[in-house]
C-alpha cells in the first residue's frame, strides 16, 4: 500500500517537472544601476511590457522568455538601458513572446516599440514613447511628462494624465482619454474613434482630428474653452450653450459650430472630413 | 592541232605559255597566227595603260550598244510570280491562328474567373495613376514598402495593408478638399494631417523591417 502511494506521487511529479520542461519558460530578473533619468528602451515584437516606478536608481527588469525561438539582449551603458526580444528564425507571435516587467525611476524616459503588447505604463513623469502595430496601450497617472503615442490598429487609453504634452497618432485604432489635462493634446486619426472625458483644463490647446472617425468629447458644465468644430460631410453638434465668435469659414448649422464656454481658458479644435462629433455636456 | 583546239589554249598563250605544237600550229596557220599577235598587242597596250585614264562614258555606251547588238545582253524580263494565296489562307497557317486565338480566349476568361493575378504573394494590387478614384489602389511607394513587410514580417502584412488603404483614401479626400476650398484653413490642416498619417504608417513599416 504504501509502495503503491509513493508510486502515485512519484509518477505525478515525474508528469509536472515534464510539463515544466514541455514549457521551456525561462524567467530572467536583471538589475542595471543608471541614475535618477535614465534612458530605457524596449524592442519586443510579441509579449506584453509593464512599466511601474521604483524608488531608487535602479532599473529592475524581469523577463519571461516562452521558448528558445528568442533571446533577450541587453545592452546597459551610464544612463541608458536598451533590452531587444532578438526573434530566432522560425519563432512565431507564440514562440517569440517574452513577457517585461519592468520598474524604473519616476523620472525614467520610456520608449517601447512593440507589434502585438500589450503595453502598460503608469505613474511616470518622464517622457514616454509608445510604438504598437495592435498592440492595445493603457497609459495612466502620469504628471508632467511629454507622452507620445502611435498605433496602427491597437486602442489607445490615456487616464489621468496632467502637465505635460501629449500627442497621439492611430489610423484604425480609437483613442479614449479620461482626465487627461495637459498644455497641448494633439490627436490624429483615419478611422479610430476619438473619445475625450474630461474639462479640457487651464490654457491647454487641444486639436482632435479625425478623417472618418467620429469624435466625442464629455465635459462638464463648468468646463471652460473656446471651441471649433467642424466635419466637411459628418453631423457635428453641441450640448453646450456657447457665445459665438467670429470663424475664418462659415458656419453651416449641423455642419459645424463655433464659440466659447466660460473663460474660455483653454483652446478646443473637433475636425474631421466625414465622422460625426458631438460636444457632450457631463 | 586545230584551230578550234588552239583557240582553247589562246589565253594562256597570251600569258606567255606556247607549246612546241601551238608553234607548229603558228608555223602553217596564218590566221592563228594574227589572231595571237593583235590579241598579245591588246594585252600589252592595255598594261601600258595609267590607271588614272579611265574610259569615257561613251566608250562604255558604245561598248553597251555593241554587246546589245550581238544579243550578248538584254532587259531583265519581268518574270510570272504564281499567284499566293494571302497567309491566313493556307490550311497550316490557319491552324496554328486558330490555336493561339483560342489559347487567349482561354486565358482571359481564366482570369477573370480566378480575379487579378497575384504580384509577390501580395493579393490584388494596382498601381495608383496620380489621380487614382479606384479606393483599392496602392502606389508604387506603397508596393514598395509593402513588399519589405511582407518579406520580413509576413503576419503584419494585412495590417499594413489595411492601414495603407485607410490612410490613402484619407489623403485623397483632403487632397480633393484643398482643391475645392484652396483658402480653407481646415482643409489645409486636414491634408497635413493626411500625410502625416501615411508617413506614420511608412516610418513604423520600415521600422518593423529592420532585422
Amino acid at each position: 500500500m504504501q509502495s503503491s502511494k509513493r508510486l502515485v506521487l512519484l509518477a505525478a511529479a515525474s508528469i509536472l517537472v515534464l510539463a515544466a520542461l514541455a514549457n521551456a519558460q525561462i524567467r530572467s530578473q536583471y538589475r542595471f544601476k543608471v541614475g535618477r533619468k535614465p534612458t530605457i528602451s524596449v524592442s519586443n515584437e510579441y509579449g506584453p511590457v509593464t512599466v511601474t516606478p521604483l524608488a531608487g536608481k535602479d532599473v529592475l527588469v524581469t523577463a519571461v522568455v516562452y521558448s528558445d525561438k528568442v533571446e533577450v539582449d541587453r545592452n546597459h551603458s551610464g544612463r541608458r538601458v536598451s533590452l531587444i526580444s532578438h526573434l530566432l528564425p522560425g519563432a512565431t507571435d507564440e514562440t517569440g513572446r517574452v513577457d517585461y516587467t519592468i520598474q524604473v525611476p519616476a523620472g525614467a524616459m520610456i520608449s517601447i516599440h512593440s507589434a502585438g503588447g500589450p503595453l502598460h505604463i503608469e505613474k511616470l513623469n518622464g517622457d514616454v514613447t509608445l510604438e504598437g502595430t495592435t498592440a492595445v496601450m493603457d497609459v495612466r497617472d502620469l504628471n508632467g511628462a511629454h507622452i507620445h503615442v502611435r498605433s496602427l490598429d491597437g486602442p489607445i487609453t490615456l487616464t489621468n494624465i496632467s502637465d505635460g504634452n501629449v500627442e497621439v497618432t492611430s489610423v484604425r485604432g480609437d483613442v479614449t482619454m479620461n482626465a487627461v489635462n495637459a498644455s497641448r493634446v494633439q490627436v490624429s486619426s483615419t478611422s479610430g474613434h476619438i473619445v475625450y472625458d474630461g474639462d479640457f483644463g487651464d490654457a491647454g490647446e487641444y486639436v482632435l482630428m479625425s478623417h472618418t472617425g467620429d469624435i466625442e468629447a464629455i465635459a462638464p458644465a463648468y468646463a471652460s474653452f473656446d471651441v471649433t468644430a467642424r466635419s466637411e460631410r459628418g453631423q457635428v453638434d453641441t450640448d453646450f450653450p456657447l457665445q459665438p465668435k467670429h470663424t475664418s469659414f462659415v458656419v453651416h448649422a449641423g455642419s459645424a459650430f463655433a464659440g466659447t464656454m466660460n473663460k474660455a481658458a483653454s483652446s478646443v479644435k473637433l475636425l474631421s472630413f466625414s465622422g460625426k462629433i458631438h460636444l457632450k455636456k457631463r | 592541232m586545230t584551230c578550234a583546239e588552239f583557240e582553247a589554249v589562246l589565253p594562256e598563250m597570251l600569258e606567255g605559255e606556247v607549246k612546241q605544237e601551238q608553234q607548229e600550229h603558228l608555223r602553217f596557220c596564218s590566221s592563228c597566227f594574227d589572231l595571237l599577235s593583235d590579241l598579245s598587242l591588246i594585252a600589252r597596250e592595255a598594261r601600258s595603260l595609267q590607271s588614272d585614264v579611265e574610259p569615257g562614258p561613251r566608250v562604255w555606251s558604245s561598248v553597251e550598244i555593241a554587246l546589245r547588238q550581238e544579243g550578248l545582253i538584254h532587259d531583265p524580263q519581268p518574270q510570272m510570280q504564281k499567284a499566293r494565296r494571302p497567309l491566313l489562307w493556307r490550311p497550316a497557317w490557319a491552324l496554328s491562328f486558330g490555336a493561339v486565338f483560342l489559347v487567349a480566349i482561354a486565358g482571359l476568361l481564366y482570369e477573370r474567373g480566378t480575379g487579378s493575378p497575384e504580384v509577390a504573394g501580395l493579393g490584388i494590387i494596382k498601381p495608383a495613376a496620380s489621380n487614382a478614384t479606384v479606393p483599392d489602389d496602392y502606389s508604387p511607394d506603397d508596393i514598395e514598402v509593402l513588399q519589405d513587410v511582407g518579406s520580413r514580417t509576413p503576419a503584419m502584412l494585412a495590417d499594413y495593408k489595411a492601414n495603407l488603404r485607410k490612410v490613402n483614401s484619407y489623403v485623397r479626400d483632403a487632397e480633393q478638399w484643398v482643391r475645392s476650398n484652396p483658402s480653407d484653413e481646415v482643409a489645409q490642416q486636414s491634408l497635413i494631417n493626411a500625410y502625416e498619417q501615411r508617413a506614420v504608417v511608412y516610418q513604423m513599416a520600415l521600422d518593423r523591417s529592420q532585422p
